[in-house]
């Protein structure tokens, strides 16, 4: 009952004519920064904070919050059309939404994007109206085990992102692991793999490397055959450029997956959307009745993480409006916000604020409408992109990616950087390496290295902890059952080969 | 030889001039930009735009200001653009006690604060050690007395071994006869996360970051490590009411600018900040963020200059962190 008043007083504060315009504004920045790759919802945030200095903080919130799952939204589009990840969250898109795109289906691709998009971000705001105060002290009891176990199960996914060769995933791995060492160890505070370049202390950018092994390595891997005129079919007709109903009907537990995975993962402050798609991804091909057919253009394989790092923005923000205390780095912008204003955040925010909490609330619920409003028209249009022949396509890829790594920081390094990563791409690509593992590894390295450190030194160096706490170890069991999958499965093939030898 | 008395009577004319005409002289005629060390929503960059928004407020200056995000290498990055802004008069940044610690410990910081030109310090940032609400320990003794009894078994979070919890832990531990461990965690937000989640038994905050968590009733503050309360939490001691010898280790921000910076520059941002300081808006902010007012600029400021890095050598040494300049 409570919560309904407070939504009836959200609605009624979002449906104020200037917020709902700051609401619009919200979204429509933020479709625009997640087509562009490189330029991020953060970056975004923070560039128009100073304007909202002069606004009430509730359209303040309702706007910066817009952009922020606004940019989810426009992140697969460069990934389904182009193998370009908008956004870091959209990499695990790349994996079959490119495939789709180049076997004609970019139209379905796209707009199961969108549909993914919006009913897990839906899923995520009701989660955030519903259970935030008691999911947030369940997010409390992850401490840096349950974090290891957390990465275990993300790492776990290599076996399911594996092409042909599960080798080769694993040494495509390996490499991620060891591109998340370098940089200024957290611990000793020394500096690992940086040849004392200012410019590698912070790591290599984990957007460098995706823009680069994707778009870069895709373009030369394509120009090093010679392909001529259109690149991918388009079909005509407005039926073909959407999801038809076996595509619904296919993600629909996709659906339910991302959303859940999503949100769950968005809670906890030492996670993020990447991970959250990674694993959500890796769920539905595990339970997948053709677990095969991933990574070769199935609509399952677009729709888990687009709906994970959608309702990831619902999650994240559940830590910042109930402890005040953010997980993510626009959370962390968010909060930078609710001070500037005058705001105290903090565990009793919501107490103090149920108006700009519920206003906030409401206002995400017309956002993801007006998201699925402005983005499903486009999808005709931007699939026409493909139209595009080769000669002017590959230019206008390399473009976008170098404008797209050089915003980051607006360092030369990086071009040069991505330019390596690019051609590592390339030889991966001749040489069928998958790349979603690189990715992995360099995406949960880091985070899985300080948890296990930071684990050891909280049991002065006893290894049962990592596996003793009832949490850490129930993951570390689907870790495991995860891992021996392709086992059992390579047993049972013996099994029946022996059977059909012996008959 | 001739020609040298020439040469000092040119230079005290300009001299002269410079004297007759300070305030005057300059006047910011394009955007100015705010440069700031780390990422937006970092504790730098919200000051930053605290003080933007406080000098808009006053109009104490006629030009927009930004804030420009130079991250990398836990500062280098920033000071070394600062470092190649040489006369640059429209770019001010925000300094912090990194600025001193990391050419001490960075082979690649080569760029030190008395390189550049420090314009003001504005506040000092106390810290107070705080534990869970529902913890045992009443005092920073209980706590002490606990970590005696099992060495290396309690727990506290925080960032770098560099940052100034774990230099400042350093220094408890010495004047305690204690040793507990120090648990490096990436964000501040995972910090106080393990902190109310019972996954470590002790952090170093500052009270802006700790007291809604107190006002909501899931942290309680044990002691205070300053050499005088604090106003936010004037109930809790000091360290060395409860009987510790332990140096106050304040984190201080405030302004610098590039090298070389024109003296009737310096003095145009002297002028603004002391006119900024003086101002009921300000004082309001510093209130509310639980500041503690440390407004310096002149001679004074380049004596703390040099101070400042005396005492961060000392407790970078106590801290066992490797010095390399």
């Amino acid at each position: 009952m409570e919560i309904l008043t407070g939504l009836m007083q959200g609605f009624a504060v979002a449906l104020e004519p200037m917020n709902l315009f700051w609401c619009f504004i919200g979204v429509f920045f933020g479709t625009v920064v997640g087509v562009l790759p490189g330029l991020g919802p953060s970056a975004t945030v923070a560039l128009l904070l100073p304007l909202t200095m002069q606004m009430n903080p509730t359209a303040g919130l309702i706007m910066l919050a817009g952009i922020y799952y606004g940019a989810k939204y426009g992140g697969s589009t460069t990934a389904i059309l182009l193998n370009v990840p908008g956004e870091s969250s959209s990499v695990v898109t790349c994996i079959d939404g490119f495939e789709m795109a180049r076997r004609g289906r970019a139209g379905p691709a796209l707009g199961m994007a969108a549909i993914s998009s919006f009913v897990a971000g839906t899923f995520g705001v009701l989660l955030l109206m519903l259970v935030a105060p008691p999911v947030a002290e369940f997010a409390l009891r992850f401490g840096p085990p349950e974090y290891f176990a957390l990465m275990a199960l993300g790492l776990s996914m290599v076996v399911l992102l594996a092409g042909r060769s599960m080798i080769k995933a694993l040494l495509a791995m390996l490499v991620g692991l060891w591109l998340a060492t370098i940089g200024i160890d957290l611990f000793t505070d020394g500096a690992r793999y940086t040849f004392e370049q200012i410019e590698l202390m912070d790591g290599v950018d984990f957007v460098v490397v995706a823009i680069g092994v994707f778009a870069i390595g895709e373009v030369l891997a394509n120009l090093s055959v010679q392909t001529s005129g259109q690149m991918f079919p388009v079909p005509k007709g407005l039926r073909n450029l959407l999801p038809n109903w076996q595509d619904l009907k296919d993600s629909r537990f996709a659906l339910v997956n991302g959303s859940i995975v999503g949100f769950f993962v968005g809670v906890l402050p030492g996670a993020g959307s990447t991970i959250a798609s990674f694993v959500s991804y890796g769920l539905e091909k595990a339970v997948s009745r053709h677990p095969e057919k991933f990574g070769t253009g199935v609509v399952e394989g677009v729709a888990a993480p687009e709906a994970a790092n959608n309702s990831e923005t619902g999650g994240a923000l559940v830590p910042l409006l109930t402890l005040g205390i953010p997980g993510s780095a626009t959370t962390a912008i968010l909060l930078a916000a609710l001070i500037l204003w005058g705001l105290r955040p903090g565990p009793l925010l919501i107490q103090d604020n149920p108006q700009m909490f519920w206003g906030l609330v409401a206002s995400m619920y017309i956002g993801n409408v007006m998201l699925l409003i402005l983005n499903l028209p486009l999808v005709p249009l931007f699939a026409q992109i493909l139209r595009l022949p080769g000669y002017v396509l590959y230019p206008v890829i390399l473009g976008i990616s170098i404008v797209g790594v050089y915003s980051l920081d607006q360092r030369l390094f990086d071009i040069w950087l991505v330019g390596g990563f690019g051609l590592l791409g390339f030889l991966m690509r001749r040489l069928d390496y998958p790349s979603a593992p690189l990715i992995l590894g360099l995406v949960l390295g880091d985070l899985m290295e300080n948890a296990v450190r930071q684990s050891l030194m909280m049991s002065n160096g006893d290894i049962s902890i990592l596996y003793s706490r009832p949490l850490a170890a129930t993951m570390l069991l689907l870790t495991a059952a995860i891992l021996a999958g392709p086992l059992f499965r390579q047993v049972n093939n013996w099994r029946v080969k022996a059977m059909e030898q012996e008959a | 030889m001739r020609f040298k008395p020439m040469a000092s009577f040119g230079a005290a004319v300009v001299a002269a001039f410079m004297v007759a005409a300070p305030a005057a002289a300059f006047q910011p005629d394009r955007p100015i930009e705010v440069m700031v060390h780390s990422g937006p929503g970092a504790g730098n960059d919200v000051f930053a735009r605290e003080v933007i928004k406080v000098l808009t407020e006053i109009k104490a200056v006629p030009q927009n200001m930004q804030v420009v995000n130079k991250t990398g290498g836990g500062g280098l990055v920033a000071m070394s653009y600062l470092n190649e802004k040489k006369g640059e008069t429209h770019l001010v940044a925000v300094f912090t006690s990194v600025w001193w610690v990391n050419p001490m410990i960075r082979k690649e910081g080569k760029v030190t604060m008395k390189d550049l030109t420090p314009i003001a310090r504005l506040i000092l940032e106390p810290a107070v050690m705080a534990v869970r609400s529902d913890s045992a320990y009443k005092t920073a003794k209980d706590f002490f007395e606990a970590a005696k009894k099992s060495p290396g078994k309690l727990k506290q979070s925080g960032g770098s071994i560099s940052g100034r919890d774990n230099t400042t832990r350093a220094l408890l531990q010495k004047a305690a006869g204690a040793e507990w461990q120090f648990i490096s965690m990436k964000s501040g937000g995972e910090r106080v996360a393990a902190l109310l989640g019972g996954h470590v038994d002790m952090m170093i905050m500052e009270p802006s970051e700790a007291l809604e968590q107190i006002r909501a009733g899931k942290v309680r503050v044990i002691a205070t490590l300053m050499d005088k309360r604090i106003v936010s939490v004037p109930d809790v001691s000091t360290i060395r009411e409860q009987g510790y010898d332990v140096p106050e280790v304040p984190q201080a921000r405030g302004f610098v600018g590039p090298p070389g910076m024109p003296s009737e520059v310096r003095t145009y941002w002297e002028g603004v900040f002391s006119k900024m300081h003086k101002s009921k808006e300000w004082q309001a902010e510093v209130k509310k963020n639980h500041y503690v007012d440390g407004f310096l600029i002149g001679a004074p400021l380049n004596k703390f200059v040099d101070e400042y890095a005396v005492t961060m050598r000392g407790i970078l040494q106590v801290a066992g962190v490797k010095i390399v300049r």
